[in-house]
């Protein structure tokens, strides 16, 4: 769960803005995890490029992700 | 369905102060992370005396030094494949693209992680969805799917959007034609050049596209044709579509402007992704609204090869966001890219340049003179000739290096086809100071 209350210029998050970080959260906790069969490995990557653009297109983080290999 | 009209309601239409403290932000953060990760730009930040921390408000962005294409092809020279401007281990790469270089053979190579590719469609998704592509449309790409990046990022964009995608890849024009018919595509993806000459092909097949075919949307980009009015209005006519103006570049992998649904005469810089300044060329001091200079672009996106004050040569104007009438915040540039502050030559979306031209023919001992000659077959289709002269008693090998030539130029400029014309010796203008090989014979756009 993100511990983050506001985006990246101050804004108090909304409720579904909370709940897209949570899930990019989650995701690169799954990602950081070494031991994940390669379905699972390659797929939680896929899912996390993905919410990486959400979450950038709505200013909630501004970050690279090459440590996960995305 | 009822959509929004806009991919990002919340930055598309954030207020400008907004804007500009979101821009401050992704600019310190991007140059911590070249500062880094990257030797290129620990280097030249160095030089300059230039930290990230200095940046306090966005006019510090002309403490950054400048990033150039000459820069950047001397550092891969130097450091074959990818110079020292990668950020990160090429392991975390899953898509290579390269664009021609400004000199001989060695063109600019790119890598993209997972993120970044994704970020590339993310940026076409601004555009297209801007322009009024939805999950209902069929699109076709009218394209060749090569190492040159055209219209990859948009392909993964209309699969993104949900729209059904066309990959048109290696097919003749008739063929393409009558899958656009058959399948009733709703949009076309295609260069402004190759859309002409596919309704051209179609009018000698006997179909009538605009009566026909179903496109309502033909998506351009690769060359600035794409705002220029009576390009564009025989285009609409032609297919009976609403033809919308887009511009990228391989150095930043996606496009950076769009042109909206509205149309009004101009496309909208993604700007919560990019800076974009507009440069005096001659001084370097920015120029207001309305005045032309040369685009200076940072890019939010790539991490992979940070560009940051990239000078591009392109010659644009900017307008305020109000030009248009779609609510966005984002300024303009009226009429797109409207040409270069250089030498270099789009040729049907692939950029030429002189002096690589030369590097190439200058291999070949058998020729003496030579000229560039660019000109416009049909009013449609832009053309490139290598007119040359063979040296005195090197004339049997003139067969063998048409061939050859043409193979060697292809192959450096993302397979565009070069037309080579031997001439009589002695026709071409010889020089001994400063020589003008290049002549550009099409006509002059008016905006």
């Amino acid at each position: 769960m993100t511990t983050t209350n506001t985006d990246l210029l101050g804004k108090p998050l909304t409720e579904q803005e909370r709940e897209l970080l949570n899930v990019y959260e989650a995701l690169k906790k799954l990602a950081a995890q070494s031991d994940l069969p390669p379905c699972a490995a390659r797929n939680v990557r896929k899912a996390l490029m993905s919410m990486w653009q959400a979450t950038n297109d709505l200013d909630l983080q501004f970050e690279q992700l090459y440590e996960f290999g995305v | 369905m009822a959509y929004s009209e806009f991919w990002n309601p919340k930055n598309e239409t954030l207020p400008r102060e907004e804007l500009q403290a979101l821009q401050l932000l992704k600019l310190r953060r991007l140059c911590e992370w070249a500062y880094a990760t990257t030797p290129f730009h620990q280097r030249k930040f160095d030089e300059a005396g230039f930290k990230p921390e200095q940046l306090k408000t966005l006019d510090d962005i002309r403490r950054i030094p400048f990033m150039t294409r000459e820069e950047w092809m001397e550092s891969l020279m130097e450091k074959p494949l990818f110079g020292d401007l990668l950020a990160t281990d090429p392991v975390n790469a899953i898509r290579y693209h390269l664009t021609s270089g400004t000199s001989g053979r060695t063109p600019i190579r790119v890598l993209d992680s997972m993120k970044d590719w994704d970020w590339i469609n993310e940026m076409w998704c601004y555009g297209l969805w801007g322009f009024g592509i939805r999950p209902e449309d069929t699109v076709y790409f009218a394209f060749g799917y090569g190492s040159f990046i055209g219209f990859w990022g948009a392909h993964y964009a209309c699969e993104k959007i949900g729209a059904l995608v066309i990959p048109g890849g290696a097919q003749t024009t008739e063929a393409r034609i009558k899958q656009i018919i058959e399948m009733g595509a709703t949009t076309v993806c295609s260069t402004p050049t190759y859309a002409l000459h596919m309704w051209q092909k179609a009018r000698e097949m006997g179909i009538d596209l605009a009566r026909e075919g179903n496109v309502n949307k033909v998506i351009l980009s690769g060359e600035p044709a794409g705002s220029i009015p009576a390009v564009k209005q025989q285009l609409e006519q032609a297919w009976g579509a609403k033809c919308g103006d887009t511009a990228g570049m391989t150095e930043v992998g996606t496009i950076m402007i769009f042109e909206c649904a509205h149309q009004s005469g101009g496309t909208h810089i993604i700007e919560d992704h990019y800076i974009e300044e507009v440069l005096n060329p001659a001084s370097d001091e920015p120029v207001g609204y309305n005045e032309l200079g040369e685009r200076v672009v940072t890019s939010f996106g790539r991490g992979f090869i940070p560009v940051i004050r990239y000078r591009t040569k392109d010659m644009v104007m900017k307008v305020p966001a109000s030009t248009c009438t779609c609510g966005r915040t984002w300024d303009m540039y009226s009429g797109g890219i409207r040409g270069r502050w250089d030498d270099m030559k789009l040729i049907r979306g692939t950029n030429v340049y002189p002096r690589a031209v030369e590097a190439i023919i200058r291999e070949y001992v058998a020729i003496d003179e030579f000229q560039i000659y660019v000109w416009r077959k049909d009013d449609i289709q832009d053309e490139i000739d290598i007119k040359l002269e063979i040296k005195p008693g090197h004339e049997s090998e003139w067969p063998e290096l048409q061939h050859k030539l043409a193979k060697d130029l292809a192959n450096a400029h993302e397979g565009l086809r070069f037309n080579i014309v031997r001439m009589e010796y002695g026709n071409l203008p010889h020089f001994e100071l400063k020589a003008k090989r290049l002549v550009d014979a099409r006509p002059v756009a008016k905006y």
